[in-house]
Formats: structure tokens, C-alpha cells, sequence
């Protein structure tokens, strides 16, 4: 009995990398949400007084929202008051050179060393541990090009007038009840700034790490690009694997001015629960991007493999003339998982663009679904859409499904959606066989071959990331 | 006829015909040859009134009319027909329908009286003999799956239904295999007539060993920028557009 | 609720002749019917079925109860050949219908007169509840409907004449909401085409609310035409639901040229192994109009499909609302679902909403969707008007080539003919 449950759990083990909990004296709010309790967090944060009511503000409105009624999910209720808002290791390292050697054993077993020696070629890394940043690399190489790039805590204590400027334009406070909740009681997250003219010279990165017990993770992410800037960046989340459901209910907010560029990327691996649906991530994230100048161009780039359950819909709104917003989507879900995600895409300026490349993956008992809006604005003469949506079904027991909306205003507009939903044919596994590959190796490929058109939009080491877990993601789905 | 004067065409913002002199007469028929990228289909689509093409200076008088005033489908009524260098497939149109339905539109406009179904099928079948098309094309849409073959056939049979005054073929003989040629250009000599005109735009002499020219014009860099009988096409032919090139090179560092 | 439509319609269902009420047993299941519909109320803004279709003029508006008697003019009917039943204003005009020399087997009638005739077991489609808060007419419907069209079609009958329903309002001094209940069922193999017009007599704004329930047995064949072609001043409510059991091959056309608000949902149940469906519509929403129709295919069995084809076109101030569902179930392997909706709009103050879902359970399926909204090929439109089709035409032409493909389906010459007719008549008006 013992011998048969330790090999499940190595089999687990193997699928979830990650899912490790790191050994860490760790200093936690009580559980529980009330006005209090985001006085202290302000507080602990040593934040201004208008930040502390920003997130009373939010709260408050929050109180007076409806909980969200679950189109496609099955969810059971979030108990608010069982979950602690607050949790970071205890000794605050002044730099990168104090951190606890713990913390960056940690992300080194992650594949994200942050230390001097090891650091990640080309990619400044900001790595966020429960609710705190830990540490950025790269600081003065940014500083020298003119980039910002900090917690989000560093933020508003030493550049408020950006953060008062733009915090909250893009994803208004009450906009829906996990981004009024967020609002709330943020704790970190990453803030980016590129002056007018500057290309970053570097990829950006967040490294989410949930590791504490009992608490919810509410990032806050903040990118300004200024005009005619260009910057990319990269996010990775993980979390030890709990037979508890634990929250995660982000907030991504993206400003491109006129001739600016974002190009926003994810691999999403939060831990997604077991075969039987016990534990994993709660995934509840609003990420918005604002095309506010002419020209302006926001690209998003998303691999979801992980939580239990995700909800997302990362979108664009398309004000600046000739704006264009972009969104590149894979997601997969396996045994329990349940992904409902997709975007918006809002057309308010003129000879507005966008385009959507959406491929679900459903195994095991997976239900993914894909919920898109495209809506042309009276205003948006010449915009023009393209969406495709392909959904590839491993298994009996899975759900694949498409709910796009599409609204048009202008006559001048032109907008196209198309999907197709299949199964890995036998003759295409029989054909890779006959050549001599092994059965997951063969699903692999094929998996991999439609997800080729969004694997293409993410930067080379994400990329091959992506792929592995992919790959670990299916094992065991055939068969 | 036809008198273009001096036509200046700019399409998104560049200028790709630069002052473009031509003068066609009833019965003549005019070859313009050129190397690719020199305006030879813009001049085409020019003449027949597609949008998207800005004239910034220059005349086009068409018998007695002002062309450039005139709308499409008032050009084709006053009897000028363009053979499209990429014939569109329109699907849900059917073909016999659409002719009869220009027919009618241009005969309305001349003040002749329309035809009825009969007097058009009857018309129909004399064309179709003449120029050896099978009766199957009428019974489809427009273009809808045609071969590159059967749409350049189609377009030479749109013209003899339609008996036009002034014909410009755009490059119809691009991608056909040696029959289909001879098949459109025996659609053409066919119609050759003392009142009627025609314009073959072509990149390769072969189409002229078949439509023998009057008058044979290359078209360089927006302009024609040499003019002659049949025998230039052949010595383009022989010696390659890069010989007008070449040609040209003293006026050009004269200046 | 504040809804003075229910209002009224409570009021109506007062004055109504408990006799016919009760007729066929059906007196507690239409009190219960009225009941829920009151209860729930006209679906809102918040109801996701209605989310681009609102109810909000409509329930301000009182209907008078008794449904009047109208005169009308035989010549409306002139291009419907028989057999034929009609009904004005909700009523059965015995006068204008022809339900004579019909084919051993077929047997045509009011639903009044099999309510008059009281066997319980012809008319107990009518007892059905309806479970969703935002049924509300499908409740309605049936708390109130005392008539429609029973239509069988006995076992192995081919049925060659086309049969047709024709539902006409016309004024009768005020506003009127009608109820029609409609039954068609074809025996195993039997086969018929069936078209149901829903049109104006004279200039009105009555509601209709029409409820057709379709059932096909083993390999049987319906191709079944419906054209909306009401005043531009009626409210247009229907629903169309169809069973299909095994090897029953479902073909239906739908033309939306008519109403102010229209809105009507097909639900399709491929209940039996290999049953199919292929249904097109036009959806031509040009004035003030509203056109709202929504599919929901069911494939439950193994093996089925579906084909579904749908053009609408946005023009004045027009909007068109369209939704594809199809749902396909665990164990519904080998099902192929295909769905097409194209749109044009052609003018800056009309809107198009256009929502194709798949909801996929099983994974044997091959299922694909595709949606566009966009306007005429500037090409072609270009191309034609080179050949000396004025431009007004060339449009035309090009519309009438968009919806062409949803014409096509119909297998009847007689009758594409006349629904090629009516769409016709329409297009100029909308293309030009």
C-alpha cells in the first residue's frame, strides 16, 4: 500500500517539477479580510496615504460586488476570510547579495538563478516569493538605458508620480470583483517603465513563486511604454503542489503610447492540481492592455498549462489610430483541469488591428474553453479582425468549447473568425509510428505542430520551456 | 478613338504612369509591351475606371467623351471593354445571367432595346460557336473554379458578346499553354474590324506571332518610350527589355 | 415586474371562455404555464440568451385580449398554392384555407378542432412545461394557444405536394398577441415539404407568438421553407423545436425579410444514430428592423450531423443578431458539425452580433464553425460594373449572390422558386 502510493507520487513528482515547498521562516497576516487588515499590509509596505486609500477605496466597492456567476466552470465557493493576504520571508534582504541562500536555491532549482554568476544571459529577472519581490538583476544595466524596472512596492515609494499617473487607468478599480479584490490588497508585482525613444535592451521577467501555506497570491503588474518604446517581457509562475486550493488573482495593466510597442508573454505552470482534481491553483487574472497612441502595438503571448482552474482573458483595447493588438494563446488542460480563457479585443480607433490565434488542448477530463469578444466601435472605420480558434481533443471524458462574440458597428470593418475542433487522427499517430516513434512521442509532435503558430511568437528559452511542458503536461494522456 | 495625353497615375502615393502619350484609331490594333513593374495594368485599370488610381494630370478623350469623367460600367456602355488580367470568380453569380444582365444594362444606356431570353440564348449560342466553347460555361458562376485557361477563354467570350469598340487585353496571354493562346487570339482576329480597336498589353512577343500589331509600343518606367512597327517586338524578343535600357541611357545622362 | 405586456396578457387569459381552456385536459397545465410566465417575467439585459435583444419596448406595451376577426384580401394568398391552412389574427379562416384532396395519409387540421374533438392523446404536446426562466413564450404560448396546425404524415407516405402554413396578421383595431401551437410529425420513411409563412394582410403591430414542434421518426424527411415576411410594425416571437430519430434527414430554409423585433430560436435534437440536419436562413435586417435568431443543435446520438448556413445582411438602421450553438454530447461520436455565418453591413448606423458556439463533449467529431462580417468585394463590384452593370445592380447582384447558397437547399422547384420570389423583391431594396 505505502510502496504503491510513494510511485503515484513519484509519477506526480515527475509531472509537476515544481512542486516543492522551500523550508522558510516566514512572517504572515493572520487570515482574514477587513479594513484592518489592509491598513497593516499598507503599512507593512511603508506605503504613501493614497495608496492606502486607493486600497480601501477598491475594498469597499468590492464588498458591494456580486461574486461572478461561472459560465463553463465548476467551483466550488472561496471562503475570503480563510485566506492570508500577507506572506513574505522574514529576513528583508537591501539587495541581491544579502538573500537568504534558501531563497535563491529556490529559483535556481526553477531554472531562474538570480545570483552574480549564473544570472540569465540578456534577461533581467524580478523574482516575487509569496508577496514580496526578492530581488532584480540587471538594476543598473536598466538604469543606464533609462528603464525602470522594479517591485511594484519600490514603485510607489520612489516613482509615485508614475504609479498615481497610470495604476488603475487601464484596469479601472471596481472593473470586476477579482480586480476590485486585487485592487485591494495587492502585494507586489513588477513595474516597468521605458522613456520615449528607448528600446529596452534586455527581456524583462517576473518569476511568480507561491510557496506559503493558506495564502492567495494578488500581483499587480504595471507597464508604461512611452512613445516610439519597445520593450519585452516575460512572466513564470509556479507553486508547491497542496491538496488545497489556493488563489491567485492577478492584475496586468499595459500602456502603450503612440509608435510604442509591449510584447507580453506567459508560461503559466501554477501547480494544477492532482489527477482527481484535488488542490492546485485558482488562476483569476485581469490583464488589460491600452493601445492609447497611434501606431501602438500590444502582443500578448500565453501558455497555460497549470491551475487547477484559469480564468483569464487578456485583452486589448484598441484606442490610438492604426493600433494593434495581438493575441497568441495556448492552453492546455489535463485529468481535472478547467481553463476558460480568451480575449478582447476592443476597436475604437481608426484602421484598428487585431489578431487572435487561439489552440485549447483538452486531455484526460480537461474542459477548455475559449470566450473571445471582437467589438467594432462606430468609430473604428477600416478596422479589420482575424480570429482562429482550433481546439484538439485527447480522450473521451474532455470538453472543448468556442463562445466568441463578435459586435460590429462599421460598415467599413472587416472581421473574421474561424474554428475547427479535432482529434489526433489514428492515421496521423499510425503514420508517425510506422516511422518509428513512440506513441506520446508522436502526440507530442503533433501537439507541438499545433501549437507552432503561438510557440513562434514567445522568445527562444520560452519557447523551448513551453514545449517541455507540454510534453510533462500529457504524459499519461494517450492510451 | 482613343487620345491619352500626358496621363500622370499615382497609386498609393507613387507615381507609376509619368506622362503617358497614346493615339489609337478605329480598326488599328496596338500592342504595348514593357518589362514588369512599368504601369502596363495600371494603364488598363485606368481606362476602365477602377478606383484606387489617382490622376493627377493628363486627358483621356474616348470618341467624343471625357473618359476620366465616366463610371465604369458608362465606359463599358460606350463601348469599352477591359479582358482582366485575373478574371474575378464571383461565386452565387450565375454566368449566363450575369452577361445577359450587362448586355441589357449597355444596350439600355445606347437607347437600343433590351433583349429578351430568347434573342439572348440565341445570340449566346452563335458566340459560343464561332469561338468553340462548350455551353457547359453558361450553366456556372462566374469564373467560380475556372482554370486560368477557362477564365481567359471566358473573358474573350464576354468580349464578343459585348462587341466593344475598343478592346484592352491586360496580359491575357499569361499562363496559357499554346491551344489556349491560339484560341484567344483567333478570338480576337475574329472581331478585327474597320471600327473596331484593340490594345494587347503583353510581356512577350509570343502572343503577337498570333495578333499581329499595327503598332507596337514599349512602355518603360511610366512612359512609352519607343513606338514602332511589329518588327520591335521582335527585336525586344531578341534582345531583352535591358536593350531599351540601354537605349535610353544617353537621354538619361544628358540630363 | 412592471411588465405591462404580462399584464395585459393576464387580463386576456381571464376573459378567455373556460371551455376552451379546458379542452383536451389542459386547463391546470396552462394555468401553471402562465404562472411561471408571470413569475419570471420578460428575459433582461442580464439574461445571457437575450444579451443582444431587448425586451425593454416590448414589455411596455398592452396587447388587447380577445383576438379580433379581420377581413382579408384573397389575393395575399394568390402565390400559395394548395393544400393550405390559414389562420388571421391567430384565427382558422376555413374561407381561405384549402385543406381538400390531400394524399391517403396525410392528415391535415386545426389544433381547435382536435381541441373540440377532446382526444386528450393528439394534442398532448400541448402539456409541456417549459423549465428556463427565460422561456417566457415559450410559457405563454402555452397558457394561451388554442390553435394551429396538426399535420401527420402516416408511415412510408411521400407526401409530393408541398402543404403550407400561413399565419397572417392583419388590422383589426388595436394591437393583438396571437398564440399559434404547431405539431408536424412524419411516420418512419414518410417524407414532405412544408412551408410556413408568417405575413401581413395589412399594416399592423400585433405579437406573434409561434410555436412549431417537428417530429421526425426513423428515416423520415422534412424539407421545411418559412418565411417571415411581417409588417414592419409586428413583434415576431418564434420557435421551431425538432426531434430527429434515427436516419431522419432534416432540411430547412429560413428568410427573416419582415417584422420591427423578430426573433426566433430552432432547436434541433439528433436524438436518433445518423439522423442529420442541414438548415440556412437569410437574415435581412434593413429600416428599423430587429432580427435575432438563434440555433441550438443537440447532437445526442452517434453518428449525426449537421450543416447549418447562415447570411444576414445590416443595412438603414437594421441589426442582426445571430447565434449558432451547437452542443455535441459524450458518446455522440462520428458527429459532424459544420456551421457557416456570413454577414454583410452595409450601412454606418446598422449592427451585426454574431455569436457561433461549439460546445464539444465526445472527441470522434469533427466540428468546425466560421464567422465574417464584412462588406462587397470592391473587386468583383468593380469587375461587374466594367462589364456595364450600373452600380446599383452590381450591388444587387452581388447581395443576391451572398444569400444565394442558403437557396440552393431547397429541393422543391415550385417552392425555391417562390421564395427565390420574395427574397428578390426584398433585395434592391436593402443592396442599392
Amino acid at each position: 500500500m505505502a510502496t504503491e502510493r510513494n510511485d503515484i507520487e513519484n509519477a506526480l513528482n515527475r509531472r509537476y517539477e515544481a512542486g516543492f515547498v522551500t523550508d522558510i521562516e516566514t512572517e504572515y497576516l493572520p487570515p482574514g479580510l477587513s479594513e484592518d487588515v489592509i491598513r497593516q499590509l499598507s503599512a507593512k509596505k511603508n506605503e504613501p496615504q493614497w495608496m492606502t486609500d486607493w486600497r480601501l477605496k477598491a475594498y469597499r466597492h468590492w464588498l458591494t460586488m456580486p461574486v461572478p456567476e461561472w459560465a463553463k466552470l465548476r467551483i466550488g465557493p472561496i471562503d475570503f476570510q480563510a485566506i492570508s493576504y500577507y506572506a513574505a520571508p522574514k529576513a528583508r534582504p537591501k539587495s541581491l547579495d544579502d538573500v537568504d541562500p534558501k531563497l535563491l536555491e529556490t529559483y535556481d532549482k526553477l531554472g531562474v538563478p538570480l545570483h552574480e554568476r549564473a544570472k540569465l544571459a540578456g534577461v533581467a529577472v524580478d523574482a516575487v516569493f509569496d508577496s514580496v519581490s526578492v530581488g532584480t538583476t540587471f538594476r543598473k544595466e536598466l538604469a543606464e538605458a533609462g528603464v525602470i524596472f522594479c517591485s511594484m512596492s519600490e514603485a510607489i515609494r520612489e516613482h509615485a508620480e508614475l504609479v498615481q499617473q497610470y495604476l488603475g487607468s487601464v484596469v479601472p478599480v471596481g472593473d470586476n470583483y477579482f480586480a476590485a479584490l486585487n485592487s485591494a490588497v495587492f502585494s507586489d508585482g513588477s513595474f516597468v517603465f521605458i522613456p520615449k525613444g528607448v528600446r529596452c535592451p534586455m527581456e524583462l521577467s517576473t518569476y511568480f513563486r507561491i510557496n506559503a501555506m493558506n495564502t492567495g497570491q494578488f500581483e499587480r503588474t504595471l507597464i508604461v511604454a512611452e512613445d516610439a518604446s519597445y520593450v519585452s517581457y516575460l512572466e513564470g509562475c509556479t507553486a508547491p503542489q497542496r491538496d488545497e486550493n489556493q488563489l491567485h488573482a492577478a492584475v496586468v495593466e499595459l500602456v502603450a503610447l503612440a509608435d510604442a510597442q509591449i510584447k507580453y508573454s506567459t508560461v503559466q505552470n501554477w501547480y494544477p492540481g492532482d489527477e482527481n482534481g484535488v488542490g492546485g491553483i485558482y488562476n483569476f487574472v485581469t490583464k488589460r492592455g491600452d493601445c492609447r497612441g497611434a501606431r501602438s502595438k500590444i502582443s500578448w503571448t500565453q501558455v497555460e498549462t497549470g491551475s487547477a482552474i484559469t480564468w483569464k482573458y487578456p485583452s486589448c483595447v484598441l484606442r490610438g489610430d492604426d493600433s494593434t493588438g495581438e493575441f497568441y494563446s495556448v492552453a492546455l488542460t489535463h485529468h481535472a483541469q478547467q481553463a476558460d480563457t480568451g480575449t478582447k479585443m476592443i476597436h475604437i480607433g481608426r484602421n484598428t488591428k487585431s489578431k487572435i490565434i487561439s489552440k485549447g488542448i483538452s486531455a484526460g477530463r480537461g474542459q477548455n474553453s475559449y470566450r473571445g469578444l471582437v467589438k467594432v466601435e462606430k468609430s473604428a472605420e477600416g478596422a479589420r479582425n482575424y480570429t482562429q480558434c482550433d481546439s484538439l481533443l485527447i480522450g473521451k471524458k474532455c470538453g472543448a468549447h468556442t463562445f466568441p462574440y463578435i459586435e460590429v458597428k462599421h460598415p467599413r470593418a472587416i472581421v473574421e473568425h474561424e474554428a475547427t475542433t479535432s482529434k489526433i487522427s489514428d492515421d496521423q499517430l499510425f503514420y508517425c509510428r510506422s516511422r518509428g516513434l513512440g506513441e506520446e512521442d508522436a502526440v507530442s509532435m503533433i501537439v507541438d505542430g499545433f501549437c507552432k503558430q503561438v510557440f513562434k511568437e514567445l522568445p527562444m528559452e520560452f519557447a523551448v520551456e513551453a514545449k517541455k511542458l507540454l510534453e510533462v503536461s500529457l504524459e499519461g494522456a494517450v492510451g | 478613338m482613343l487620345k491619352i495625353e500626358n496621363l500622370h497615375v499615382r497609386v498609393a502615393g507613387k507615381e507609376i504612369l509619368k506622362g503617358l502619350n497614346l493615339t489609337v484609331k478605329p480598326g488599328e490594333v496596338h500592342a504595348i509591351m514593357g518589362p514588369n513593374g512599368a504601369g502596363k495594368s495600371t494603364l488598363g485599370n485606368v481606362l476602365a475606371g477602377r478606383e484606387g488610381y489617382e490622376i493627377t494630370a493628363g486627358t483621356v478623350d474616348f470618341g467624343d467623351k471625357d473618359l476620366l469623367q465616366l463610371e465604369p460600367e458608362e465606359r463599358a456602355a460606350e463601348g469599352l471593354f477591359l479582358a482582366f488580367q485575373y478574371p474575378v470568380e464571383i461565386p452565387g453569380v450565375n454566368n449566363t445571367y450575369f452577361l445577359k444582365a450587362a448586355l441589357n444594362a449597355q444596350r439600355k444606356y445606347r437607347g437600343e432595346s433590351e433583349l429578351d431570353s430568347m434573342q439572348f440564348l440565341k445570340l449566346v449560342r452563335e458566340k459560343l460557336r464561332v469561338l468553340h466553347i462548350s455551353d457547359e460555361l453558361l450553366h456556372r458562376a462566374v469564373n467560380a473554379g475556372f482554370s486560368g485557361g477557362e477564365k481567359k477563354r471566358n473573358e474573350i467570350f464576354q468580349m464578343a458578346l459585348l462587341e466593344p469598340r475598343l478592346a484592352i487585353l491586360d496580359e491575357t496571354d499569361s499562363g496559357l499553354d499554346i491551344d489556349a493562346l491560339k484560341m484567344v487570339a483567333e478570338g480576337v482576329n475574329h472581331m478585327r474590324s474597320a471600327d473596331r480597336a484593340f490594345i494587347v498589353i503583353t510581356h512577350y512577343q509570343r502572343l503577337l506571332d498570333y495578333i499581329v500589331p499595327d503598332q507596337v509600343h514599349v512602355l518603360a518606367e511610366g512612359r512609352i518610350v519607343e513606338s514602332g512597327d511589329k518588327t520591335l517586338a521582335l527585336k525586344l524578343e531578341e534582345h531583352g527589355y535591358a536593350w531599351i535600357e540601354q537605349r535610353r541611357l544617353p537621354e538619361h545622362s544628358a540630363v | 415586474m412592471s411588465a405591462t405586456l404580462l399584464q395585459s396578457l393576464e387580463q386576456a387569459y381571464a376573459q378567455l371562455p373556460p371551455a376552451a381552456m379546458q379542452a383536451g385536459r389542459l386547463g391546470e397545465a396552462r394555468r401553471a404555464s402562465l404562472a411561471a410566465a408571470l413569475a419570471d417575467g420578460l428575459p433582461g439585459a442580464r439574461a445571457e440568451r437575450w444579451r443582444h435583444t431587448s425586451l425593454r419596448a416590448l414589455e411596455r406595451r398592452a396587447f388587447s385580449p380577445l383576438p379580433a376577426t379581420a377581413t382579408v384580401d384573397p389575393a395575399v394568398l394568390a402565390a400559395i398554392p394548395a393544400p393550405r391552412i390559414v389562420f388571421v389574427n391567430g384565427v382558422f379562416a376555413p374561407q381561405l384555407s384549402q385543406l381538400k384532396d390531400l394524399p391517403e395519409g396525410v392528415s391535415l387540421q386545426p389544433l381547435s378542432q382536435a381541441l373540440q374533438q377532446g382526444d386528450v392523446r393528439e394534442v398532448e404536446f400541448l402539456a409541456r412545461r417549459f423549465d428556463a426562466a427565460d422561456e417566457t413564450f415559450a410559457r405563454l404560448n402555452a397558457a394561451f394557444a388554442l390553435d394551429g396546425l396538426l399535420l401527420r404524415v402516416a408511415a412510408g407516405v411521400h407526401c409530393t405536394q408541398p402543404v403550407a402554413l400561413v399565419m397572417l396578421g392583419a388590422a383589426a383595431g388595436g394591437d393583438h398577441a396571437v398564440h399559434l401551437r404547431h405539431c408536424v410529425e412524419l411516420g418512419e420513411d414518410a417524407r414532405l415539404t412544408f412551408c410556413e409563412y408568417q405575413l401581413a394582410a395589412s399594416p399592423q403591430a400585433h405579437l406573434l407568438n409561434s410555436f412549431a414542434h417537428l417530429h421526425l421518426r426513423r428515416g423520415a424527411r422534412l424539407d421545411h421553407v418559412r418565411v417571415q415576411g411581417e409588417d414592419a410594425g409586428a413583434t415576431v416571437m418564434t420557435r421551431s423545436d425538432a426531434v430527429l430519430g434515427s436516419e431522419a434527414d432534416y432540411r430547412r430554409t429560413d428568410l427573416e425579410l419582415g417584422a420591427g423585433l423578430s426573433r426566433h430560436e430552432l432547436n434541433v435534437s439528433l436524438f436518433g444514430q445518423h439522423a442529420r440536419v442541414a438548415a440556412a436562413g437569410v437574415l435581412l435586417a434593413d429600416g428599423r428592423r430587429h432580427l435575432d435568431t438563434r440555433l441550438n443543435i443537440d447532437h445526442v446520438a452517434r453518428d449525426t450531423a449537421c450543416d447549418l448556413t447562415w447570411r444576414g445582411l445590416g443595412a438603414d438602421r437594421g441589426r442582426v443578431v445571430f447565434h449558432g450553438g451547437i452542443l455535441i454530447r459524450a458518446g455522440a461520436d462520428g458527429t459532424a458539425a459544420q456551421l457557416s455565418n456570413k454577414n454583410l453591413l452595409l450601412s454606418a448606423n446598422a449592427e451585426i452580433d454574431t455569436q457561433p458556439v461549439l460546445e464539444i463533449h465526445a472527441d470522434e467529431v469533427q466540428a468546425a464553425h466560421g464567422a465574417t462580417v464584412g462588406q462587397l468585394d470592391d473587386t468583383a463590384l468593380f469587375y461587374l460594373r466594367s462589364r456595364g452593370l450600373p452600380e446599383s445592380v452590381a450591388r444587387t447582384l452581388l447581395t443576391r449572390a451572398f444569400c444565394r447558397v442558403v437557396l440552393d437547399g431547397i429541393a422543391d422547384a415550385g417552392v425555391r422558386e417562390r421564395t427565390d420570389g420574395l427574397l428578390d423583391a426584398r433585395l434592391p431594396q436593402v443592396a442599392a
